[in-house]
């Protein structure tokens, strides 16, 4: 190794000792990133540092003036605009009126309802919170038993990462090159799959213990109509979004300001029609919490900027994919491994954060094990492209990410929910959780077996 | 200090609600464009009606640069940007407020270092007469937004630096809130803010 490697190496363990002092994530990577691209100026003299700080003077600006990365603030103003005029609550109870009286109905109109709100919602943790305070009094109400309505509201948190629109998957496909149009086809099926597992494990559940959801009265006759009167415009709304994405209709941003105004017009109207909807003080609310988690991603994105410059000039990422290469390691060791360490940081790492810090300097491995940039699918060591393996690991990544919310020691879904249900221990919650967990594995153990589930739709659109 | 914040917290507010304007902005420009483009692809066969918004992306590149800029000091001020609990929880209650005043600092450090990168890029963008490729506008004006609030999340981290410091800066948070901001913090239902 040599000493701008070690450089490399320095910065990246800093990096992880400055995160664990609580720094900001963007932060910590701005202040690694320039430190480290001092070092380097004093190590490689060819490296010099003051052509390099005069990046900066349109570096930030570049970051944030990026048509493609628009659709960061417009997705979550969509998903704030939706929470502040409860449609999160409609969807639950629509889907609830048709399924409710199914046993453990209500726990799988909690898990439908997750996954189009979080779809749209984008945050795991804000569909957590969400429907966690719109569906627990409710499944507590039909007393259904603490560990389930906790554990599948902790779980169904999760779904909508993949579900597009996902600003995580945009934010994947900025950081390696990605199709965002391919990396929202790739998602929709393991997305479906993960809610019909969640249904799934539910029906078992109630079925090997009955007394986890007694059977549901019927809702009243009007109160069925009036829920599935208010469903089908959010469904439409949602609908158009997720599925024209999907099917590649329309690009990101025009989808995501059509959203937004959809949204808007309607919780509009229904605050004139009925009175409920939208007020002008959650109008403001949906603004200025866009304002609060827009700025925090495109702090980030910036800080991913400046570490990315410092590990391309540390020459380290290539040092590891060529040390992997010499290791003699097999592919699919190494893919588990990745996925395995992602679990782990994601059981402390907000998910979003991840992707920018960690998949940068993992991807250059993956993608020198199958064979480089340029492999034909015959030859390549997962047998696929390596455009398809960027979408296949991508999905992939983002699944085990998001299953670090749930797992125990440390899963902050679990967390959140149990901060909502203070008379359910939070081993409960775990112990809920887990059959949820454990289909998720089944579910990545699919995919990784079965890589057409990710790569055959957008193949087919194609 | 505290007044001052309460300033700087209104003015960011506002600033904020501005960037959250021009955000619907994009979002009434981008409806009236798919809405002509939709009536250009009805009338085409006819030979009539308008072609598609010509300078679309650029329009909107331009415009989310002022608007991503201006929700920064918003953000500063809720404490919205994502850090790790991983160890700080079992630090002394005094090494916590230390560490809390050196981040603030060095955000503070930050701002104003890309502040002053910013204005030089600002200056050469105007000086090389850099436009937009479609629209032909030119880019520097909308630098001065970004500029503004760079400054302006500066001032706001500098301000909560020295207000740590003195240990005045307990803004009440909830489990809940607490919990979030651990990995992000998350849309709360009732329209309250985190931080």
């Amino acid at each position: 190794m040599g000493e701008r490697e070690l450089i490399g190496l320095i910065g990246f363990l800093s990096l992880f000792g400055l995160l664990a002092l609580r720094v900001p994530v963007g932060l910590a990577m701005i202040l690694v990133g320039i430190t480290g691209n001092y070092a380097l100026s004093l190590v490689a003299p060819f490296l010099r540092f003051e052509p390099y700080l005069r990046q900066f003077k349109t570096l930030l600006w570049n970051t944030v003036a990026s048509y493609d990365l628009s659709v960061v603030p417009l997705f979550i103003l969509m998903g704030f605009l939706a929470s502040e005029a409860n449609l999160s609550r409609d969807l639950f109870q629509g889907i609830r009126a048709m399924i409710g009286r199914l046993r453990g109905g209500v726990a799988m109109a909690a898990v439908g309802a997750c996954g189009c709100f979080g779809a749209v919602c984008g945050s795991s943790l804000a569909t957590a919170a969400t429907m966690g305070r719109v569906a627990l009094p409710e499944l507590k109400a039909m007393r259904y038993s603490p560990r389930l309505s906790t554990g599948v509201l902790a779980a169904g948190g999760t779904l909508g990462i993949l579900i597009p629109p996902s600003v995580a998957l945009v934010l994947y496909a900025t950081v390696v090159e990605a199709s965002i149009i391919e990396m929202f086809q790739a998602a929709i099926v393991p997305g479906i799959l993960a809610m019909a597992f969640f249904v799934i494990v539910v029906a078992v559940y109630v079925r090997v213990l009955p007394q986890s959801a007694p059977p549901a009265e019927a809702m009243a006759g009007p109160a069925v109509r009036r829920a599935i009167w208010r469903l089908i415009p959010v469904l439409l709304i949602f609908g158009a979004i997720i599925l024209g994405l999907g099917a590649g209709l329309y690009t990101p941003t025009p989808a995501a300001a059509i959203g937004v105004f959809a949204i808007l017009a309607y919780a509009v109207a229904l605050r004139l029609i009925t009175g409920e909807g939208l007020t002008w003080r959650g109008f403001k609310a949906a603004l200025l919490n866009t304002a609060v988690i827009s700025g925090m991603i495109y702090f980030i994105l910036f800080g991913a900027e400046v570490l990315e410059t410092f590990f391309a000039r540390s020459n380290l990422p290539a040092m590891l994919a060529d040390s992997v290469l010499a290791s003699g390691i097999e592919p699919w060791t190494l893919l588990i491994v990745v996925l395995l360490l992602l679990i782990v940081l994601g059981m402390f790492m907000e998910s979003l954060s991840m992707i920018l810090v960690v998949v940068p300097f993992l991807w250059p491995a993956l993608e020198a094990i199958n064979g480089g940039a340029f492999v034909g699918a015959v030859d390549a060591a997962f047998g696929m492209t390596t455009d398809d393996l960027k979408v296949w690991f991508g999905i992939l990544a983002l699944i085990v990410v998001e299953l670090g919310l749930i797992t125990p020691p440390v899963g902050l879904n679990v967390f959140i929910i149990s901060s909502l249900s203070k008379d359910v221990a939070m081993r409960d919650t775990f112990i809920g959780v887990m059959p949820f967990f454990c289909v998720e594995l089944i579910r990545v153990a699919l995919i990784l077996a079965v890589p057409v589930l990710a790569l055959g739709l957008p193949a087919w659109l194609s | 200090m505290p007044i001052l914040r309460d300033v700087l917290g209104r003015i960011a507010t506002v600033w904020a609600l501005l960037g959250g304007a021009i955000l619907m902005t994009i979002v009434l420009a981008t409806v009236f464009n798919v809405g002509a483009l939709a009536v250009a692809r009805v009338l085409a066969p006819l030979g009539l009606g308008p072609s598609g918004v010509a300078g679309y992306d650029d329009f909107v590149r331009l415009l989310v640069s002022a608007a991503a800029l201006m929700l920064f000091p918003y953000c500063q001020l809720q404490r919205g940007h994502v850090a790790v609990d991983l160890l700080f929880d079992r630090f002394s209650a005094r090494l916590q407020r230390r560490l809390e005043t050196l981040w603030l600092l060095a955000m503070a450090a930050v701002a104003a270092f890309l502040f002053y990168w910013m204005v030089q890029g600002m200056l050469d963008a105007r000086s090389f007469g850099t436009v937009a490729a479609v629209l032909g506008w030119a880019e520097w004006p909308f630098y001065l937004p970004g500029l503004l609030s760079v400054a302006l999340w500066a001032a706001v981290a500098l301000n909560d630096a020295v207000l740590s410091a003195r240990g005045l800066n307990g803004q009440g948070r909830t489990e809940l809130s607490k919990a979030e901001s651990t990995a992000g913090p998350a849309p709360l239902p009732d329209g309250g803010q985190n931080g």
